[in-house]
């Protein structure tokens, strides 16, 4: 059979399966488990209803579980085991982790990577929504500030190189010195400011995420709001500032939250740049170099990882529940 | 009925295989003075493997998968299987989550003796058929070196012959333009200290001698590491070098730390490699070769594995734009003429019938000699015919594996991957940028080594 | 009244001052890849990408051929054309216009174009703009011209080889195909499971449901590497192996956490009087989020479906691990990494040109998306409500 085809009719059956199992399932539930009839409807009812949240939650639990719970857990216990899983060292891969140098150094980077990434690619995708939202080319210009989010990680890395060289005829920074008679830097070179060069290249893909959710959220808000604060005489800014952003914090904490988590997955730019040296170590890059040679390690890594997101989970905690009192 | 059935599903399986298969590259039967074709048609005759599929995955991809699967073809041809090879950029990678999530091919070629010796410690490797360990000895040149590579601890305690070398690269190889030699009056030097007063030389004539570049992504620093390598054999009796591929000798030994600076001596004296020691760090090492052929030339000499005329630039002629030297031993130590080399290990993860027949295929001359009539193949195998090379420069080449005195695999593939392939590429890189001492680097190294329990 | 005007268009120039500002900062490192990718390799090492349009300097090394020597005033003289004859012809336009040359390789320009070089024992040579050149010497040349490095100004070059070698290797077509049959379920079936979750988390009362959202968000920094090897090992177990239902599933799995948490926030943000209107009503949950909530989602739908879809598209690890080594099901990502680049990491044109060829099909899906992204929003009675 022909992949196209095949994937043709996957796609039929796929997604025709899911809407006929949430259809059925539904349908069933209120026609014959409870059926709003007989001797008590309104109890029929109130059991319905609190079992329709699981059949709505099922595939996604199902798959959720299957696909990442069940691999943290295992990579849990894996983590509690020596090098090639043969022995049981309880924290000892943790400890290790403790006295490592390179992964304090890690540590601290990564939270740079936190503070920054996120809230530049924030603000810089809240600016460039804005900017272009009344603007007669912004479809376009939204386009090319979003373009970067069209391409790998690694592909990313590749373009930077065409910046950041330190031969004067490939990388345009050096070039620039070039012309101005500076012996060539590499940037990626220089200790402590490297970290922030790399972090530029999420940056820039990371902008055009921020841009579209936030533009989306941007043209959300009601009219009357704005209009309002204009009839009032604010200006441009006290309207920006003052009337538009806090109407859209909701969705600027998902786009922070989202990004943030993003950070503290992506390993390419590294490893495709510096491949950790000159002091640009991250935690995901460094979980990597573990990765399939010390599977122990590296899966404590990942748990370390998972106790940095610890605050943001619970702040989001907190949110839903206001969201939803 | 059934039985029918199943025979015709097999008869279009092997025509669709065989309608697939590879031209060969070179007649059964041409060519007998390069080729050994004898060896060829008995494998034939011994070996019937028809409908049967043999599955390897390995390191080669783009150019060099062409030329594996031109051998390949031949094994098809004589034993009528098929043959399905995939080769992957992250060949170290994917082999360890076939083998752990159960979906391994039938055999692997590694390009790193450690990763192989991990996998044989933990039960996914089946040992070769028996006696292969005595052929690879008595046929290869510097044998028992070539047998030690190949033979690890298994699951069970014991030790066994997992795989078997075939296809060796030669580090040891310095390149340079004939014609810029000739202009400047310098003369291919035959020992270390000539080597030594040649890069002097040039300094003082006012060039560059070196282009040395460890770029390479995540696996920046590779490069150095077969600097420190050559020199540990030039400068300590193999024993040494042993030794600290298995880490008896200590990599801060001050042996080990002796040879981290005799590469110091030419990546960081001011002058001495082009752009400095920033530029060495991060300069890509498939860019680095370039600079010998600019004019005026930015660096006369580069030093690197034979693999890397692929990185010159287009329509270069080795043997005639560009050539090599053997990196010298010092005239003033008795250690003969070492030569540090690499090679792919074929190892059967997934036991058959036609992994085993693969493996004595591989024994045969034939085997070798037809990639060697194409390109970049180097062999140790004694019984190949030389004639088969497909030039001079090649066959120069092979000479220099044949004749060493000493023969060593790269020690970091060697090591446990986290320190051959992160730990000593990393502190190669502090080092050559200046970040740390060539102590500092070495006593770093070593505290990963002790924490890597055994 | 003119005042306001006045500071309006100032405020307009602004707004399009900084937009230019960053569309152009934003664009300039593309760009680099974009002309990189219509050079050869060779051009890349030479001159900067920003000096693509301009003519680069660049050093030849050739030999006078030795053959056809006349005699005149007692002297063995040779003439002829670098530009046609000499060894580096093939390379080397007609009308190429040299500036220097020299004997030596450590100085390749020691002469202006026309100037007499000293070949010592009285021989010299010359040559000139136009690539002739004269060589004279006291004895006779044997056949060995002598030795001769000339400096010339290569017209700017662009190729369309890079592009060729890319789109045009073997089973890219099959590859491509491939990619678009992992990519289209693996975006659609998520969204939709996510969007049914989504809106019970959001607009259903049960208990747990707290646990369940800071489940999602804990999941989402699962990395990846981590489930790999346990979840191929399960595939293998229930029979589904390495094929294209394991990678959909693998990718709906792992793109559902996103999904759920980004339109759950999204519902979150619904106007509660229609949907509660709705229950009012009497309309049943399952009604009230095919015919409310889901049409009102559809920003969000639509962007996040373009987040998967690019994630999807330019995924390599997951489809190295899921899919079958074997040429019939290898896609994109995998064919330009295993079988183009391989041996070839240096060859920078080839990687950039692979870069264009594998964000065109992303890029077209946001064009057209795009449209959608705001008609969506538009037309949703978001306001109204």
């Amino acid at each position: 059979m022909s992949p196209i085809l095949q994937g043709l009719i996957t796609i039929v059956l796929g997604v025709g399966g899911c809407v006929t199992y949430f259809y059925l399932s539904n349908l069933v539930l209120d026609k014959v488990i409870f059926p709003p009839k007989g001797r008590d409807p309104g109890r029929n009812i109130n059991r319905a209803n609190m079992v329709r949240p699981w059949l709505f939650l099922l595939p996604a639990i199902l798959a959720l579980g299957t696909y990442l719970a069940y691999p943290v857990v295992g990579s849990f216990w894996r983590s509690l085991f020596n090098r090639d899983g043969s022995q049981f060292i309880g924290l000892g891969n943790y400890e290790k982790l403790a006295g490592d140098d390179t992964f304090r150094q890690a540590v601290m980077n990564n939270f740079l990577w936190v503070l920054f990434v996120p809230a530049l690619a924030t603000f810089f995708g809240l600016m460039a929504a804005q900017l272009t939202d009344r603007l007669k080319w912004g479809n376009f210009a939204k386009s090319l500030i979003f373009m970067p989010m069209a391409i790998s990680f690694v592909g990313a890395s590749l373009i930077w190189k065409f910046v950041y060289a330190n031969n004067p005829t490939i990388g345009l920074i050096n070039a620039v010195r070039d012309y101005f008679h500076l012996m060539p830097v590499d940037p990626l070179q220089i200790p402590f400011w490297n970290n922030f060069f790399l972090m530029v290249i999420l940056i820039w893909i990371q902008t055009g995420f921020a841009m579209v959710i936030l533009s989306g959220a941007l043209r959300g808000i009601p009219e009357e709001t704005v209009e309002a604060a204009v009839l009032d005489g604010a200006n441009a800014f006290q309207l920006f500032f003052k009337i538009k952003v806090p109407q859209i914090m909701s969705t600027i904490v998902v786009v922070w939250t989202t990004i943030t988590i993003l950070v503290l997955k992506v390993f390419d730019i590294v490893y495709a740049t510096t491949g950790g040296n000159f002091g640009t170590q991250i935690l995901p890059s460094y979980m990597m170099q573990y990765m399939f040679r010390d599977d122990g390690r590296a899966t404590a890594v990942a748990f370390v990882i998972m106790i940095i997101v610890l605050p943001v989970m619970i702040w989001n905690i907190i949110q839903a529940r206001k969201e939803t009192r | 009925m059934t039985k029918h059935l199943m025979l015709g599903i097999a008869a279009l399986a092997l025509s669709a295989g065989l309608a697939s298969a590879q031209e060969l590259k070179f007649k059964p039967g041409s060519e007998p003075d390069r080729f050994n074709w004898q060896s060829y048609d008995q494998f034939a005759k011994d070996t019937d493997l028809k409908g049967q599929t043999l599955t390897i995955t390995g390191p080669w991809t783009g150019n060099d998968k062409k030329l594996f699967e031109s051998v390949l073809a031949y094994f098809e041809a004589a034993t009528g299987a098929k043959i399905n090879y995939s080769g992957s950029e992250s060949f170290e990678n994917d082999i360890v989550i076939a083998a752990k999530a159960g979906t391994p091919p039938n055999i692997a070629v590694f390009p790193q003796p450690g990763l192989a010796a991990d996998m044989a410690k933990q039960g996914y490797l089946t040992p070769m058929p028996k006696g292969t360990g005595a052929w690879i000895k008595d046929n290869y040149s510097a044998g028992q070196s070539w047998e030690n590579l190949s033979t690890y601890m298994g699951k069970d305690g014991a030790k066994h012959t997992y795989t078997f070398p075939f296809k060796a690269d030669l580090k040891s190889l310095v390149w340079y333009v004939p014609e810029n030699f000739k202009e400047a009056g310098y003369k291919v030097p035959q020992t270390m200290e000539e080597l030594q007063a040649l890069t002097k030389k040039i300094v003082a004539d006012g060039g560059t001698p070196w282009c040395i570049g460890l770029g390479s992504g995540a696996a920046t620093g590779w490069p150095a590491t077969d600097w420190v390598e050559d020199f540990m054999l030039r400068t300590q009796p193999p024993e040494v070098y042993d030794g600290w591929v298995k880490n008896t000798v200590k990599f801060n030994d001050p042996r080990v730390v002796d040879a981290i600076k005799d590469y110091g001596w030419f990546a960081k004296t001011k002058g001495y490699a082009q752009g400095g020691e920033q530029a060495v760090a991060t300069t890509d090492f498939r860019d680095s070769p370039k600079g010998l052929f600019d004019f005026p030339p930015k660096c006369y000499m580069h030093k690197q594995a034979s693999f890397i005329p692929t990185f010159f630039p287009d329509g270069t002629k080795v043997g005639q734009d560009v050539n090599f030297f053997y990196f010298p031993a010092y005239a003033s130590k008795d250690l003969g003429k070492p030569v540090l080399g690499a090679g792919t290990l074929f190892g059967i993860t997934k036991d058959s019938p036609a992994a085993e027949a693969f493996v004595k295929f591989l024994e045969t001359p034939i085997a070798s000699e037809i990639w060697m009539a194409q390109s970049g193949f180097l062999t140790p195998f004694k019984k190949v015919n030389p004639a088969a090379f497909a030039n001079d420069v090649q066959r120069n080449m092979n000479k220099i594996l044949l004749d060493a005195t000493t023969f060593r695999f790269d020690g970091s593939d060697q090591m446990p991957g986290e320190i051959g392939t992160d730990a000593f590429w990393k502190g190669m890189v502090a080092y050559t940028t200046g970040d740390e001492t060539a102590e500092q680097a070495a006593d770093a190294i070593q505290k990963r080594w002790d924490s890597i329990e055994k | 009244m003119a005042a306001i005007a006045g500071q309006k268009s100032l405020l307009t120039w602004a707004v399009n001052i900084s937009v230019v500002i960053m569309v152009v900062a934003w664009l300039i490192p593309t760009v680099g890849l974009l002309v990189s990718s219509f050079r050869t390799t060779d051009q890349i090492s030479q001159s900067g990408w920003w000096d693509a349009a301009f003519p680069v300097e660049k050093a030849f090394r050739d030999r006078i051929p030795g053959d056809g020597e006349t005699q005149a005033d007692g002297k063995y003289v040779l003439t002829g054309d670098l530009l046609t004859n000499g060894q580096n012809a093939a390379d080397l336009k007609s009308g190429t216009v040299i500036k220097a040359f020299g004997t030596s390789g450590i100085k390749p320009d020691k002469y202006k174009a026309g100037e007499t070089a000293d070949l010592g024992d009285g021989g010299t040579l010359v040559v000139n703009k136009d690539g002739s050149y004269t060589a004279t010497s006291a004895t006779s040349f044997e056949g060995n011209g002598p030795r001769v490095y000339f400096v010339a100004d290569m017209p700017p070059a662009f190729t369309l080889s890079n592009y060729k070698e890319v789109l045009f290797s073997d089973g890219m077509g099959q590859a491509f195909i491939n990619t678009l049959t992992v990519t289209i379920p693996a975006t659609i079936i998520p969204i939709l499971v996510a969007a049914f979750a989504a809106y019970a988390l959001a607009w259903m009362e049960f208990p747990g449901r707290g646990l369940l959202i800071a489940a999602v968000v804990g999941l989402l920094v699962v990395p990846l590497q981590l489930a790999l090897v346990p979840l191929l090992r399960l595939h293998q177990e229930v029979g589904i192996g390495q094929s294209f239902l394991g990678i959909w599933l693998a990718h709906t799995g792992f793109g559902l956490p996103l999904a759920i948490y980004l339109l759950r926030n999204y519902m979150v943000g619904l106007p509660r009087d229609i949907i509660e209107g709705a229950k009012v009503d009497g309309a049943t949950d399952f009604q009230i989020f095919m015919k409310i909530v889901l049409p009102l989602s559809f920003p969000a739908l639509a962007s996040f479906a373009i987040f998967q879809f690019l994630w999807v598209w330019n995924d390599l690890l997951v489809a190295k691990v899921f899919l079958p080594a074997n040429d019939g099901s290898k896609v994109m990502t995998v064919k330009i990494a295993d079988d183009l680049l391989g041996s070839r990491g240096g060859d920078w044109g080839i990687l950039a040109a692979a870069a264009f060829v594998s964000i065109a099909v992303p890029l077209l899906v946001f064009f057209s998306m795009q449209r959608y992204l705001v008609r969506g929003l538009l037309a949703g009675s978001v306001k109204g409500g």
